[in-house]
């Protein structure tokens, strides 16, 4: 547990001294800012508008800390070569595979925090104390960045940052497009084509299922069961894509 | 007979096959290498640039896998995690987490051995004291200079109080200070009881610290054994220095001038029969020996030797293939 800890931390650290951490932040709070503006320039339920956009914002900075830290956090420690003096201690590789992940999860989880807590004061302000489901959509929101940086890690186990950040990002795009990959591939007339489509969706993750930012903008509740099913889903995928880039990272040779 | 739980190191028949380039071809980097490095000995290895010396170091600290072949270290498979539990490692040019003040850097190293928080305060003070580094220690290690940042890695090697201490090039760009630093920590762990197992291709710094030496040559170990044993007792030249009168002609005498005999002090290399007819032509011209050194072979030849063997087997190979 002691080592386990010791790479986790380490790794928070030093991803929060990183710069570029800050930068996304600085972005993220910024939308989150302007958004109050757009209140302005919108027609119907100016709340919800304000909402969404900010709910939004907090989606997409939170995916963008995940990818971005997430596809050089292993490739880093091969390209400078501190890993030399870490495989070389009696630690499986496994448990520094888990090490990386937990700190970037920490790292998430306080970046997640400081917008969430942004958000709080901004809807105080001008709209009163955020419904009940804002905070579910947020751990629902926590799983899926969980999710996509186990993904982030498998990718950057084998190859370079701008590699694993391709793919990354596939998967995001895909992840969002997984009730489309179905969708049209049932409306397909070749049964091969269904099929493929039916195996596409069940392989490769649906980060729709941590999707309840609509429900959360109306303020409205998030069924349990949805939610249930969003975390065990969650951990279960994000357990085996982990696996996974402790598998490929347990045969690397390090040159 | 000595078995592999009394060794610190044992390799048998260690093989490693690199497909580094696009089409795959194989590259071999070690050539099925059998090694012991015995408990509280200090083993150097040596070898020129790109001669497997790292490769060997890489396959038995688990960061390269081998292609066939097997190694313990202190008794244990060398691919169990726990075999690295009485390690310390040095790497070749060592990297560290620049964030880290040296403090910070030797705690996390020691937290991935486990060592409760009380042993691993005390081994920090102590280590940071050892490697003179008491007064760097919270200044981040991406402000160090090289030397220093050697000093860190080795600290970090000995956190664990380690039975074994690998080493991959450790006084490799250090000042003379910076490697007499080093070899007197390699000879303390030894006086301890310790093994310490180094790569080198600074000759005149293994000569004088190792017990033994294994010289690798295109990823084959060509020769292991105590520097007496590798390049022999035999003395093979023998220096006379001697004074002579001036108008002495040195071409009465055997062997060949290595400074002239217009000086004080002349210098001639013999071989070692003729050493008695040289001092007597020299003591009968009114001359007086000032010293009579033996000239013993050197790691240098030794290494050089098998260099050139290597070579004139591989162009005897290349010129069969073609």
């Amino acid at each position: 547990m002691t080592r386990l800890y010791a790479i986790a931390v380490n790794t928070f650290r030093e991803a929060i001294r990183d710069r570029i951490l800050y930068s996304i932040l600085f972005f993220g709070a910024l939308v989150l800012l302007t958004s109050l503006a757009m209140q302005e320039l919108t027609l119907g339920d100016q709340d919800k508008v304000v909402r969404s956009i900010a709910q939004g914002a907090i989606r997409l900075f939170g995916s963008v800390i995940a990818i971005f830290l997430g596809i050089g956090l292993v490739f880093k420690e091969l390209e400078r070569k501190t890993i030399y003096t870490i495989a070389s201690k009696p630690i499986p590789r496994w448990l520094f595979i888990l090490g990386k992940y937990v700190g970037l999860m920490g790292v998430i989880a306080a970046e997640l925090g400081l917008m969430a807590l942004l958000y709080i004061v901004l809807m105080t302000v001008q709209q009163g104390f955020p419904a009940s489901s804002v905070f579910v959509s947020w751990v629902m929101l926590y799983m899926e960045l969980g999710l996509l940086t186990a993904w982030a890690i498998l990718f950057s186990s084998y190859s370079t940052p701008t590699t694993a950040a391709a793919f990354t990002l596939a998967i995001f795009a895909i992840g969002h497009s997984a009730d489309d990959i179905w969708m049209f591939g049932q409306k397909a007339e070749s049964e091969s084509v269904r099929a493929f489509s039916e195996y596409l969706y069940y392989v490769l993750p649906n980060l729709g299922v941590f999707n309840a930012t609509d429900l959360a903008v109306h303020h409205m509740p998030i069924p349990t069961e949805q939610f249930l099913w969003a975390m065990g889903y969650g951990v279960g995928y994000s357990a085996v894509v982990l696996g996974a880039a402790a598998l490929v990272f347990s045969r690397r040779d390090f040159k | 007979m000595t078995t592999p739980g009394e060794m610190a190191i044992t390799c048998r028949g260690l093989r490693k096959v690199y497909h580094s380039d696009f089409l795959r071809r194989p590259f071999v980097g070690l050539h099925g290498m059998d090694l012991d490095v015995q408990r509280g000995e200090i083993f150097g290895f040596i070898g020129p640039n790109g001669a497997g010396k790292t490769t060997a170091i890489k396959i038995l600290m688990g960061l390269q896998s081998a292609t066939a072949g097997e190694a313990s270290i202190l008794g244990v498979d060398h691919r169990e995690h726990e075999s690295k539990r009485k390690v310390g490692f040095l790497p070749e040019r060592p990297y560290f987490y620049e964030h880290l003040t040296s403090r910070e850097l030797l705690r996390f190293y020691g937290q991935l051995f486990d060592l409760p928080r009380k042993v691993l305060d005390r081994r920090i003070e102590e280590l940071l004291v050892k490697v003179k580094l008491e007064r760097f220690a919270d200044v981040p290690v991406g402000d160090y200079s090289k030397g220093m940042r050697q000093r860190a890695g080795v600290a970090q090697a000995l956190i664990n109080d380690p039975e074994l201490v690998v080493m991959d090039e450790p006084m490799s760009g250090l000042d003379p200070m910076g490697r007499a630093l080093i070899r007197d920590l390699i000879f303390e762990e030894r006086e301890r009881g310790r093994t310490v197992f180094f790569s080198s291709h600074i000759l005149a710094d293994v000569e004088m610290i190792c017990d033994r030496v294994g010289i690798i040559v295109g990823g084959e170990l060509r020769g292991a054994g105590t520097i007496d044993e590798l390049v022999g007792h035999q003395v093979e030249h023998v220096d006379c220095v001697y004074r002579c009168p001036e108008g002495f002609d040195d071409a009465v005498l055997p062997g060949e001038r290595v400074r002239g005999n217009t000086g004080e002090r002349s210098q001639q290399r013999v071989d070692p029969p003729d050493l008695d007819k040289t001092i007597d032509l020299i003591r009968a011209a009114g001359g007086q020996v000032l010293e009579v050194n033996p000239l013993r072979a050197s790691l240098e030849n030794i290494l050089m030797t098998e260099i050139d063997r290597k070579k004139q087997v591989d162009s005897k190979r290349m010129g069969v293939l073609n």
